[in-house]
């Protein structure tokens, strides 16, 4: 495969051991015009491998590898290709799966069974710059920042948009609200009268959020398991 | 406990010890007289003269006086008495008698100044004054009969200016006829030989006496206490008793040298007869330590404290208390001993240290009695010490014995109680534990059961059902591989459903509509059908937990699949609002509308199951369908929501 061919194509690897998605992936690749497979791993050996390679622009990682975690891919290729968008591939984008992989920097999902437009949709709006997220996941992430310890403080909101890291700010947390009641993101926009891909980043960034926070907290996490253990 | 009884006893000699440290140093003055620094006086002339009433001394007698024949008599010098009975005499009309002594005490100049006269003991139930070379030197000043005779005298004869030591002393005394009346020897002389006699007298008959009443006092009041709050331990209140009838007869032994705010009749009453009070308590004292109860002692105990004690009231008619004393004082003794005699025994049995010991001294000291009792009648030497006040000092070491071991045995106790406590709320503890583990387990088990039940019902009904019509579809050639991928969609829609619904919702309706939207969207997209999602926040219902909330899902995705399947709709309108005590969820479409009642008919399986799934959650469905479309209700009851029969079996869906 030529790593140097046209730059406005998106370039995407794909770790999956599935045969058959792996196929009708690259079929629906093949069917796009803009995009193209980098490189197609079936182990997570072969994925740690192809992080060697010069990044690609969409990772997609399926979870249950033969050889170990697809989390473990997710990490890696989060730090080694800092620039790709990386999405877990699942078959039904439950709450577990997706956070687990949020938290390793994965920054959107894809459902298994999603039409193969779809699926290339779902990849270019990754490319840019937009992040899927399900009412449960939502209500999930509100629940986590919220349990978080600091209730957000006033100021840190007026900062404008959500500047710290570990506090959600006022629009970010008024978006998971809405999705968490049901409305798409062309509603929200409509709703809070900014652009389709304001709302789509605002998920992004509330991703990278939860990302940075759960690193935050993996000591805390993990004195507080030594808690409960006993 | 023997360490404890050892450290009671400790204490004891300790104090004892000082008492003793005190004598000692009084009798260390002894080592700085000499011999001729006094004179102890052992012989007097004596006159007596019988009067009528009561006369004050003069205040000073001429030469010679009183005139009479005086008779040469050894000192201490104690006539012998007969009792009168009856009431106490007035004092202006009794029949009285003075007797004077007459000493001579040489030229006292060569010993060293200031002088003294010292009296150990004088009797009198009436009054004394001493004269000096014929001038008054001291008179008492108190009641006739309670007049401090127990305190000795202590007389400084030269204390005045140009005043020269007397070589001759008169002492006067009037008294009663037949009883007081009586002189012990007399001290004359340097005041720093003669100090330590009257100090170490005046201490062990009247300070100690005092002081050790005072405490045994003090100590009945704490008992008193204590048992004002536990009224069932007896012996705290007769410890009380005995302190205070104690103390009241102490009072014996230490005033009267001024005048007392109580007539004598009622001084007498009260300390004569506290006597009796003070057996009678500590008789049943001793009988609380042994446990053994004698009814006929103790009637002969009260009957006999009653008796003296009304009969000697100091009323008209009836006898005086100190007259009769003498009397009544032998049927007393012999009470004590019988009493305390029983009570030794009694302990003897009950092999009770304490009642032994206590009851033994009691008996004991009842002997001091006899003692006391034959020198207030003269019968021995009247210089002698009463000792009745030394058997309430004794007495007083051993009750507070037995109380403080009572003490220190209950604290012990209570400290052993609450150790045993602790053992057994750890016991408890220890078993609450475990009840509440195997109750956990049990409870996760049945959770687990639960799930596994609903879980399986669902495959059961809904994923489990479809495939298998789908195969036998499949099986007979009858499906194109569209309509076998649309089967299979079904089913993974159901599978999304039914993993979502393991979710914890916290009672959000709109959570779970938002859930369904999510996973319908791609189908709604593929058919073309638009949604308008106009849900309204409503209140969180508490019963809606996971088994609930699969229920509201296949009812609501029922809806959804009828549109989607049979009625042309373009648009799908999703509302929520809160209504007669729930909430309702409605779904309208604007497609051509069904036959309701021939659809029940019919027994569409999917109505039915909407029905049924309703109805084991306590919620209703309803349709409304008209030719411009159907409007699909599921009203929610706010509270309750009917915990779903676990039997009841629900109709497989209709997917096909």
């Amino acid at each position: 495969m030529s790593a140097t061919s046209d730059p406005s194509l998106i370039r995407v690897a794909l770790v999956e051991d599935d045969v058959h998605f792996s196929n009708a992936f690259t079929a629906a690749l093949e069917a796009a015009p803009d995009m193209k497979l980098a490189s197609a791993s079936a182990t997570l050996a072969q994925a740690l491998q192809a992080l060697e390679q010069p990044p690609a622009d969409v990772l997609v990682v399926d979870l249950g590898l033969p050889d170990g975690s697809g989390i473990e891919a997710i990490r890696a290729a989060h730090e080694r290709w800092p620039g790709c968008a990386i999405m877990v591939s699942t078959t039904f984008a439950d709450e577990s799966h997706v956070l687990r992989s949020i938290e390793a920097g994965a920054s959107g999902y894809l459902l298994k069974d999603s039409v193969p437009k779809k699926l290339t949709e779902e990849i270019r709006s990754l490319h840019g710059g937009g992040s899927p997220i399900s009412p449960l996941i939502a209500r999930q992430v509100l629940m986590r920042f919220r349990q978080g310890g600091v209730p957000t403080p006033a100021p840190a909101r007026q900062r404008g948009d959500g500047d710290s890291p570990a506090v959600l700010s006022e629009r970010e947390q008024q978006t998971l609200e809405f999705i968490a009641r049901g409305f798409t993101y062309d509603e929200i926009s409509g709703l809070m009268a900014v652009s389709r891909y304001t709302v789509m980043t605002f998920v992004r960034r509330i991703y990278t959020k939860l990302e940075v926070k759960s690193k935050s907290e993996a000591v805390y996490e993990a004195r507080n398991k030594g808690l409960l253990a006993s | 406990m023997k360490l404890v009884t050892r450290d009671y006893w400790r204490a004891s000699w300790i104090s004892l010890g000082l008492a003793a440290l005190f004598v000692a140093l009084l009798a260390g003055a002894q080592a700085l007289e000499t011999p001729t620094s006094y004179l102890h006086i052992t012989r007097a002339e004596v006159l007596s003269e019988e009067t009528r009433g009561f006369m004050p001394p003069p205040y000073a007698l001429a030469a010679l006086e009183p005139r009479g024949e005086w008779t040469a008599r050894e000192l201490p010098h104690a006539p012998r008495l007969h009792h009168p009975t009856g009431g106490l005499p007035q004092p202006d009309a009794a029949l009285t008698q003075i007797i004077w002594y007459k000493v001579t005490t040489g030229d006292l100049a060569p010993i060293p100044a200031p002088h003294y006269l010292y009296i150990p003991r004088w009797k009198s139930d009436g009054t004394i004054a001493v004269y000096g070379d014929g001038r008054l030197l001291y008179q008492s000043h108190a009641n006739l009969q309670w007049n401090g005779s127990n305190r000795p005298l202590w007389i400084a004869l030269d204390e005045t200016a140009g005043a020269r030591p007397p070589r001759e002393i008169v002492i006067r005394i009037q008294h009663l006829a037949g009883i007081g009346g009586a002189l012990s020897s007399l001290w004359v002389g340097d005041g720093d030989a003669l100090r330590w006699r009257y100090l170490t007298r005046d201490w062990l008959q009247a300070q100690l006496p005092f002081m050790s009443s005072a405490a045994f006092l003090a100590l009945g009041v704490f008992s008193l206490a204590v048992w004002l709050k536990r009224r069932g331990e007896k012996l705290y209140l007769l410890f009380f008793v005995i302190s205070a009838a104690a103390w009241i007869r102490t009072l014996h032994y230490h005033i009267g040298l001024d005048r007392l705010p109580v007539s004598d009749e009622w001084f007498g009453w009260l300390t004569v007869n506290s006597l009796f009070w003070l057996i009678t308590g500590t008789h049943l004292f001793l009988e609380q330590i042994h446990q053994h109860r004698q009814a006929w002692l103790n009637r002969a105990a009260f009957a006999v404290t009653i008796a003296c004690s009304i009969l000697t009231l100091p009323l008209p008619g009836l006898p005086d208390a100190t007259l009769v004393a003498p009397l009544i004082y032998v049927a007393l003794l012999a009470l004590a001993d019988m009493a305390f005699a029983a009570d030794l025994w009694h302990s003897w049995q009950s092999r009770s240290h304490n009642g032994m010991l206590s009851a033994g001294w009691c008996l004991f000291s009842t002997q001091f009695g006899v003692h006391d009792w034959l020198l207030q009648n003269n019968l021995v030497s009247i210089e002698g010490l009463f000792l009745g006040a030394y058997a309430n000092v004794g007495a007083f070491f051993l009750f507070t014995y037995v109380m403080f071991r009572r003490y220190i045995d209950a604290h012990a106790e209570v400290e052993r109680v609450n150790a045993s406590l602790e053992e057994r709320l750890h016991q408890r503890e220890a078993e609450l534990t475990t009840i509440h583990r195997h109750l956990r387990e049990v409870g996760q088990r049945e959770l687990l059961n639960r799930e596994r039940q609903r879980l399986l019902q669902d495959m059961h009904d809904g994923l489990g059902s479809s495939l298998v019509s789908a195969l036998r579809v499949v099986e007979h050639g009858q499906l194109n591989e569209n309509e076998v991928a649309q089967v299979l969609r079904g089913c993974i829609d159901d599978l999304k459903l039914t993993i979502d619904s393991m979710e914890p919702l916290d009672a959000d309706l709109l959570l779970l509509l938002a859930t369904l939207r999510f996973r319908l969207a791609p189908r709604l997209e593929a058919s073309g059908i638009a949604l308008r999602w106009q849900v309204r926040d409503v209140p969180p219902l508490a019963w809606l937990d996971q088994r609930n909330a699969l229920h509201i899902l296949r009812i609501l995705q029922e809806a959804f699949t009828n549109i989607i399947k049979h009625t042309q709709a373009h648009e799908i309108r999703v509302a929520t609002e809160e209504k007669s005590d729930g909430v309702v969820v409605t779904v309208s479409d604007d497609g051509q509308g069904f036959d309701i009642e021939q659809a029940m008919r019919k027994g569409g399986k999917g109505l039915t199951n909407q029905l049924r799934r309703a109805e084991a959650i306590g919620a209703k469905v309803s349709w409304e369908s008209s030719g411009a479309g159907t409007c699909f209700s599921l009203w929610l009851p706010a509270k309750g929501g009917r915990v779903p029969d676990a039997k009841q079996t629900v109709q497989p869906k209709n997917l096909s």
